[in-house]
C-alpha cells in the first residue's frame, strides 16, 4: 500500500498529461505527446536491465525492432489484430531477451556492452535482407477500432500512457521486491551479491527478459502509431541509443529517470527539429548530444538524482529514506557473555582436504587441510600474502581448487557456485569491505536473508534480527556508505547472520579498528559463539585471536605451519620466526 | 568452373587483405584508446569521418592536389590528416573526456557509465554537425589509380589471374607503414614506454613521475589521429558521408575484440581477419548479410576467445 | 628531511589516517610497523599522491608536497617502491628499469644507476629481455627495488617489501636493502610487518594502530616494549 501511496506524484502527473493531452487536438502535437509516452516506456525497458544491474546495454533495439516487425508482419501476412500482436510482441521480446542473455551474461562489463551492440546490427542487416526496406501496414477503414488504427490521435496518447502506467507499476514493484534488491546488488558488487546468496545469473536472465518484453511491447506500439517500419528506425544504433539517453538524462535505477528524460528531450529535439530542420538539417542530433556532454559533466547519474541530492543536502528530513537515525549513534552493543568452560564440540561440519590453488607459478594454497566442529571458533592466521583470503575464496567457491576436496556435512561442494554455497550454509565477510553503498543498513542486511526466506516480510524480519544481534539497531536506516569502519564491520557480519549460515567465514573482522573498537567486535563473535554458531575467522595478529578461537591453524606461504590451541601456537617458536622475523628470536634470546 | 572458383577465392582474398590492412589501422587507433585508458570511445567512428573530410579538403582545398598530382595527393592528405585530428583530439581529451576519465575518478564506478555516455553525446555532435557543415550529399576523393589495376598473372596458363586494384593496394601500403612507426614509437621511445606504463598499471606509473592524464591526453590524440588516417585512406576508395561512421564503428570494435581488447597492435591482426571475412562472404553470402557475417564472427569471438586472437589476459584485476 | 603532520585521510570519506604525524631526517632509516589496517599503506599513498588527506601537512625538503601534483613528487626525488610489487608485467625488467629512471635525475645518472642495481641484484642482469610478469614474487621484489633506485632518490619507500615471500628471499632483500643504503647513503622509510628486520636498521620507529601512532621511539626503545611483540602475538 505504501508502495501505491509512494507513487502519487506520479499518478498526479499522469492524470495532468491526460488531460493535456485531450485539450491538444493539433495532430503534430498530440504525436508528440504520443512518443514522449513510447520513449519513455522504452526508457523504463532498459532501466530494468541496465539501470539496475549496471549493465550497460547498448542493443536494446533489438527488443524494439522485434516487436515493431513483430505487429507489421502479423498484420500484413495473417490479419492480426494490434490488440492481440501487441502482448505477442511482449512474449517475443522477453524469449529474445532470454535468448540474448544466456549466452551473453558470461561477458563482464565492456564485453557485454559490445556484444548487445552487435545483436539488433545483425537483425538490422537480416531484415533488410530478407525485403522489409520499409514495411507499411494495410489502412483497416472499415474497422478501425479493431486495429487501432484510430482517426483521432488523442487516444494513441491514452493507450500510451495505460502503458506507461502498467510499466512504472512493474518497475516500481520490482524496485521494492526482493527482484529489485537483487538487481541493485549485483550492480553494486556482484561478488558480494553472490556470496550473499544471490543467484545472480538467474536474476540477470529474469531482468533482461522482463526488460525485452516491455521493448517488445513499446516497438510493437510504436509500429501501430506510426504505421511505416524500417530496419534503420527500428533496430538502428539510434533506437537504443535513446533508450539511454532519456534513462540517463532523468536518472538511472529510478522509476523517474525515464519519464523526466523522455519529457524534456523528445519535445526539445522534435520543437527543434520542426522549427529549424528545414534550415540547419541535424541541428537537433547536434542539441542531443550537446545535451548529453554537458548533463554527464554536470550531473552524471541523472536528473532526477541531482535534484534529490539538492533537496536532501538543503532540507535533510524531507526524505524519509534515510532521515531518521542519522545522528550517528554510538555503537554499543549490550551483550551477555553466557559462554562458559571449554567448548563442547560436536561433528565435523566442514572438511578441507589437501586443498591446493596456484596462480601462475605462485603456490597460494599449498596442500591445505584443516576441519572444524559445530560450533567450535577457528582461527586461521599468518602473515600477509600466507594465502588466508584464497582459502576462504576456495571455501566459499569464488575459486576453483586445482586439487584438493572441501566437504560439507560429508558433501564435497568444489565447483558449486557462491550463491550455492550460501544456500548449504556458507556465510563470509570481506576483509576489503563490500556494502551495497547507496542502500540503508536494513536493505544490506536484508540482501543477505533472502537465500532462506520464502517472502520479502520474512525476509526482513531476519535481517532486523540479525542486526540486532550484532547491536546495530540504532543505525539500521541510515546509509552504508555514511557508516563508521565499525559500523560497516558489523553490518557484514549482520548480512552474512541474516542467511542463516551454519558456519560463517569472517575475513580480517579486525582490520583497521581501534582498540576499544576491536573488543566490540570480538564481544558480538564471542557472543554468537556461545550462541553455537560455527565460526572460521581469519587475522593477521594474534592479539585479538586468542581471546576468540578455540583452535589455531597457521599458514605460511600457502601451506599449514603449525595447529593447535591457542596458547600453544602462539609460544612455537616456528610461529613467532613467521612474524617477527629470525633476528627477533636471536634477540630475544640473547 | 573450377578455375573460374579459384579465380573468385583469390580475388576476394586479394581485396580483403587490402581493405584489411586498412580496417586494421583503423582498429589500432581505437585499441591505442582502449588500451591506455580503457575508455570505451563511441565517437571513434565519427572522428574517422571528420578524417575523411579532412582530407578531402586539404586534397581539395589547400594546393596539395596542386603540389602532388591528383594520383599520390590523395594519400598526402589522407596522412595530413594525422597531425590535424591529433589536434583535435588533444583539444577534446582535454575539455571533456579528462573530466569523466584518469586517475580522478578510476576509484568510481560510476565514472564508466559516464565515459560510454559521454562519448556518444560527442558522437551525436559530431555527425549531426557534419551533416551541417558538410551536406548530406556523398563526398568522395577522386584519383585515376582507383580505376586501374595490376594484374596478377595469367597463372595457370591464360586461365587465371587476379586483379590488384591500384589506389587499394597503396591504402594497404601506407597502412602497414603507418602501423610500423607507431609499433617502433610504442617499442621504442621513452613515450611509448611511458604510454605502455600507463597502461599496465596507472598507480606505479604516478609513482614513476609520469602524468598518467597527460599520457591519456597522448594517448587519446594519438589513436584518433591514426584512425583519421585510415578513414584518409578509405575516402580514398569509397565514397562517404557524415553518418558514414556508424557503418564503421561496429567494424573497429570487431576488430580490437578480435585481436584482443588491450593489446595495442594485435587488433591490426583483428581489423584485417575482418577484411577478409567481409570480402570472402561475398562468395556465399548475399552482399547485404556482408555485416551480419561481420557480427557473427563478432559475437563467436566474444564468447570463445574473449581475450581475442593476440590479447594476453586482457582485463585487469 | 621529509615532515608529515597531522595526516587524517582515508577512502570515501571514512578515515583511516586519524592525525598521523611522522618525521624522516636525512640519512635516516625509519620504520612503520603495526597490523592490517592500521593505515600503513594509506599513509604512503598520501605521501606520494595517489590519495588526497582531508587534512593536515606534508612537508618534503623546501617543497610543500600537497601542493605537488602527485606525478611530480619523484621527481623531487621521492621514490616509491608500492605494496605487491606493481611491476609493470607487459614490460620487459631493461624496461621497467628504465621507467624507473623517467625523473630527471634518473635520466642524467642512468649509466651510473644501472651499473650499480645489476651489481646489487644480479639476478635483473640476468632476466633483463624477460617480460616482468613472468618473474618470480622475490624477483618481481628486487625489480621493484632497482626500479626505485634508478629514479636516483633522495628518499626510498618501501612498502612491505617481504610481504608473500620465503623467509630466506626476505632475508636476502633485507640484507641487500642495507648494502644499498651503506653504499648509496640513502634515505629510507620503511613500511614492514617483520617487525625484526624493520627495527634492526632502523633508527628510529613508529608503531601504527587503528590510524594512529601509539608508540614511537629509537630502535633499541621500541625493541624493548613488550607492545610492539603485543601487537602482533597477543601476548
Amino acid at each position: 500500500m505504501q508502495n501505491i501511496r509512494s507513487l502519487t506524484p506520479f499518478f498526479i502527473f499522469a492524470a495532468a498529461y491526460a488531460a493535456t493531452a485531450l485539450l491538444v487536438t493539433n495532430s503534430y502535437y498530440q504525436l508528440m505527446l504520443t512518443m514522449v509516452l513510447v520513449w519513455a516506456c522504452f526508457g523504463l525497458s532498459w532501466n530494468v536491465l541496465s539501470g539496475y544491474t549496471g549493465l550497460v546495454s547498448f542493443g536494446h533495439a533489438a527488443f524494439f525492432g522485434i516487436g515493431a516487425y513483430t505487429t507489421a508482419l502479423g498484420q500484413i501476412h495473417f490479419d492480426l489484430s494490434p490488440w492481440f500482436l501487441i502482448p505477442v510482441a511482449t512474449v517475443l521480446g522477453g524469449i529474445s531477451g532470454l535468448l540474448i542473455g544466456f549466452p551473453t551474461f558470461r561477458l563482464r562489463g565492456v564485453y557485454f556492452a559490445l556484444a548487445m551492440l552487435a545483436y539488433p546490427l545483425a537483425l538490422l542487416y537480416v531484415f533488410e535482407w530478407l525485403g522489409y526496406q520499409e514495411v507499411t501496414l494495410p489502412m483497416k477503414r472499415d474497422t478501425p477500432f479493431a486495429y487501432m488504427q484510430f482517426s483521432d490521435h488523442r487516444i494513441y496518447t491514452l493507450i500510451a500512457l495505460a502503458m506507461l502506467i502498467i510499466f512504472v507499476l512493474v518497475t516500481r514493484w520490482l524496485e521494492k521486491s526482493r527482484f529489485g534488491m537483487a538487481l541493485l546488488a549485483i550492480k553494486q558488487n556482484e561478488a558480494a551479491a553472490e556470496a550473499a546468496g544471490i543467484d545472480t545469473l538467474a536474476w540477470k536472465l529474469r531482468a533482461i527478459a522482463l526488460s525485452g518484453a516491455i521493448g517488445g511491447a513499446v516497438g510493437a506500439f510504436y509500429a501501430v502509431v506510426l504505421l511505416v517500419v524500417t530496419p534503420i528506425s527500428v533496430f538502428g544504433m539510434l533506437v537504443s541509443a535513446q533508450a539511454l539517453t532519456v534513462t540517463l538524462f532523468g536518472g538511472v535505477a529510478t522509476v523517474w529517470g525515464p519519464v523526466i528524460g523522455s519529457a524534456i528531450l523528445i519535445p526539445l529535439s522534435e520543437i527543434l527539429h520542426a522549427e529549424l530542420g528545414h534550415i540547419i538539417p541535424g541541428i537537433q542530433g547536434v542539441i542531443f548530444g550537446v545535451a548529453i556532454v554537458v548533463l554527464i559533466l554536470a550531473a552524471p547519474e541523472g536528473l532526477f538524482w541531482k535534484f534529490r541530492d539538492f533537496v536532501q543536502h538543503r532540507w535533510p528530513g524531507l526524505i524519509s529514506t534515510s532521515a531518521e537515525a542519522a545522528v550517528g549513534a554510538p555503537v554499543t552493543p549490550l551483550l551477555k557473555e553466557t559462554r562458559q568452560g571449554p567448548v563442547t564440540r560436536g561433528n565435523v561440519i566442514l572438511d578441507v582436504r589437501n586443498l591446493s590453488r596456484s596462480f601462475g607459478g605462485l603456490k597460494a594454497v599449498d596442500d591445505v587441510s584443516f576441519s572444524v566442529r559445530e560450533g567450535q571458533v577457528l582461527g586461521i592466521i599468518g602473515p600477509n600474502g600466507a594465502g588466508k583470503t584464497t582459502v576462504f575464496n576456495l571455501l566459499n567457491g569464488f575459486l576453483k581448487p586445482d586439487s584438493g576436496k572441501v566437504l560439507l556435512d560429508g558433501k564435497d561442494m568444489v565447483g558449486r557456485k557462491p550463491h550455492e554455497l550460501c544456500a548449504a550454509g556458507v556465510g563470509r565477510t570481506f576483509q576489503i569491505m563490500r556494502p551495497f553503498a547507496r542502500m540503508s543498513v536494513t536493505d544490506n542486511v536484508v540482501i543477505g536473508a533472502y537465500v532462506h526466506a520464502a517472502d520479502d516480510a520474512e525476509a526482513r524480519r531476519l535481517a532486523v534480527d540479525a542486526i540486532e544481534r550484532v547491536g546495530l539497531t540504532a543505525a539500521a536506516n541510515r546509509i552504508a556508505g555514511e557508516l563508521a569502519t565499525i559500523e560497516l564491520r558489523l553490518m557484514e557480519l549482520a548480512r552474512a547472520l541474516a542467511g542463516k549460515p551454519r558456519i560463517l567465514l569472517l575475513d580480517e573482522t579486525l582490520a583497521g579498528l581501534g582498540h576499544t573498537e576491536a573488543e566490540t567486535v570480538i564481544g558480538v563473535i564471542r557472543k554468537l559463539a556461545s550462541e553455537g554458531m560455527t565460526i572460521v575467522i581469519i587475522e593477521h595478529t594474534m592479539q585479538a585471536m586468542v581471546r576468540v578461537a578455540d583452535h589455531f591453524v597457521v599458514l605460511d606461504h600457502g601451506a599449514v605451519l603449525v595447529e593447535g590451541p591457542p596458547q600453544a601456537v602462539i609460544k612455537d617458536p616456528r610461529v613467532i620466526e613467521a612474524y617477527l622475523g629470525k633476528k627477533w628470536m636471536a634477540h630475544a634470546r640473547s | 568452373m573450377t578455375v573460374q572458383l579459384v579465380e573468385n577465392v583469390l580475388q576476394a582474398l586479394a581485396a580483403g587483405l587490402l581493405v584489411g590492412a586498412i580496417y586494421g589501422l583503423m582498429c589500432v587507433g581505437l585499441a591505442l584508446i582502449f588500451g591506455v585508458m580503457r575508455v570505451i570511445n563511441f565517437a571513434q567512428g565519427d572522428f574517422m569521418m571528420l578524417g575523411m573530410y579532412a582530407a578531402f579538403y586539404l586534397f581539395g582545398a589547400f594546393g596539395i592536389q596542386a603540389l602532388f598530382g591528383s594520383a599520390l595527393g590523395p594519400y598526402v592528405a589522407a596522412i595530413l590528416a594525422g597531425p590535424i585530428m591529433f589536434a583535435v583530439g588533444y583539444i577534446i581529451h582535454l575539455t571533456l573526456i579528462a573530466r569523466v576519465t584518469g586517475t580522478r575518478t578510476a576509484a568510481e564506478a560510476e565514472g564508466h557509465f559516464a565515459q560510454l555516455i559521454l562519448t556518444l553525446g560527442i558522437a551525436l555532435i559530431l555527425q549531426n554537425g557534419g551533416l551541417i557543415v558538410f551536406g548530406s550529399v556523398l563526398a568522395g576523393i577522386q584519383t585515376p589509380l582507383s580505376s586501374s589495376a595490376w594484374e596478377i598473372g595469367p597463372m595457370w596458363g591464360d586461365f587465371l589471374s587476379v586483379f590488384v586494384n591500384k589506389s587499394r593496394a597503396i591504402s594497404a601500403f601506407l597502412s602497414v607503414a603507418v602501423i610500423i612507426a607507431l609499433t617502433l614509437l610504442i617499442n621504442r621511445s621513452r613515450l611509448g614506454k611511458a604510454l605502455r606504463a600507463a597502461a599496465d598499471n596507472p598507480e606505479a606509473a604516478t609513482y614513476m613521475g609520469i602524468d598518467v592524464d597527460v599520457a591519456h591526453r597522448i594517448a587519446f590524440a594519438l589513436g584518433v589521429s591514426i584512425t583519421a588516417v585510415a578513414g584518409g585512406f578509405l575516402a580514398v576508395n569509397y565514397p562517404f558521408q557524415p553518418f558514414v561512421g556508424l557503418e564503421y564503428v561496429i567494424i573497429m570494435y570487431a576488430g580490437v575484440v578480435l585481436g584482443g581488447l588491450g593489446s595495442i597492435i594485435g587488433p591490426f591482426w583483428g581489423g584485417m581477419t575482418i577484411g577478409l571475412v567481409q570480402q570472402l562472404s561475398t562468395l556465399v553470402l548475399p552482399t547485404q548479410l556482408q555485416n551480419t557475417a561481420i557480427f557473427v564472427v563478432f559475437l563467436l569471438i566474444i564468447f570463445l576467445r574473449p581475450q581475442g586472437f593476440f590479447g594476453r589476459v586482457a582485463e585487469r584485476t | 628531511m621529509l615532515e608529515v603532520e597531522n595526516i587524517t585521510a582515508g577512502y570515501s570519506g571514512v578515515p583511516v589516517l586519524k592525525g598521523v604525524s611522522i618525521s624522516v631526517g636525512e640519512g635516516e632509516f625509519v620504520s612503520i610497523v603495526g597490523p592490517n589496517g592500521a593505515g600503513k599503506t594509506t599513509l604512503f599513498k598520501t605521501i606520494s599522491g595517489t590519495l588526497t588527506p582531508m587534512a593536515g601537512s606534508i612537508r618534503f625538503e623546501q617543497s610543500d608536497l600537497l601542493s605537488t601534483p602527485p606525478a611530480r613528487r619523484p621527481h623531487l626525488g621521492i621514490a616509491h617502491v608500492p605494496e605487491g610489487r606493481q611491476v609493470f608485467p607487459s614490460l620487459t625488467v631493461m624496461d621497467n628499469l628504465e621507467l624507473g629512471a623517467y625523473t630527471e635525475a634518473g635520466r642524467r645518472d642512468w649509466s651510473r644507476n644501472i651499473e650499480r642495481i645489476l651489481a646489487w641484484l644480479p639476478v635483473l642482469a640476468e632476466r633483463r629481455n624477460q617480460l616482468a610478469g613472468t618473474l618470480s614474487g622475490g624477483e618481481q621484489q628486487m625489480l621493484a627495488i632497482g626500479r626505485g633506485l634508478a629514479s636516483s632518490p633522495k628518499l626510498l619507500m618501501l612498502d612491505e617489501p617481504s610481504m608473500g615471500l620465503a623467509p630466506a628471499i626476505a632475508d636476502f632483500i633485507f640484507e641487500k636493502l642495507i648494502e644499498i643504503r651503506r653504499e648509496a647513503g640513502l634515505t629510507i622509510l620503511l613500511v614492514e610487518q617483520r617487525v625484526a628486520e624493520a627495527l634492526e636498521f632502523a633508527d628510529h620507529g613508529y608503531v601504527l594502530e587503528a590510524g594512529r601512532v601509539v608508540l614511537e621511539g629509537t630502535n633499541e626503545a621500541l625493541r624493548a616494549d613488550d607492545r610492539v611483540r603485543q601487537a602482533y602475538l597477543g601476548m
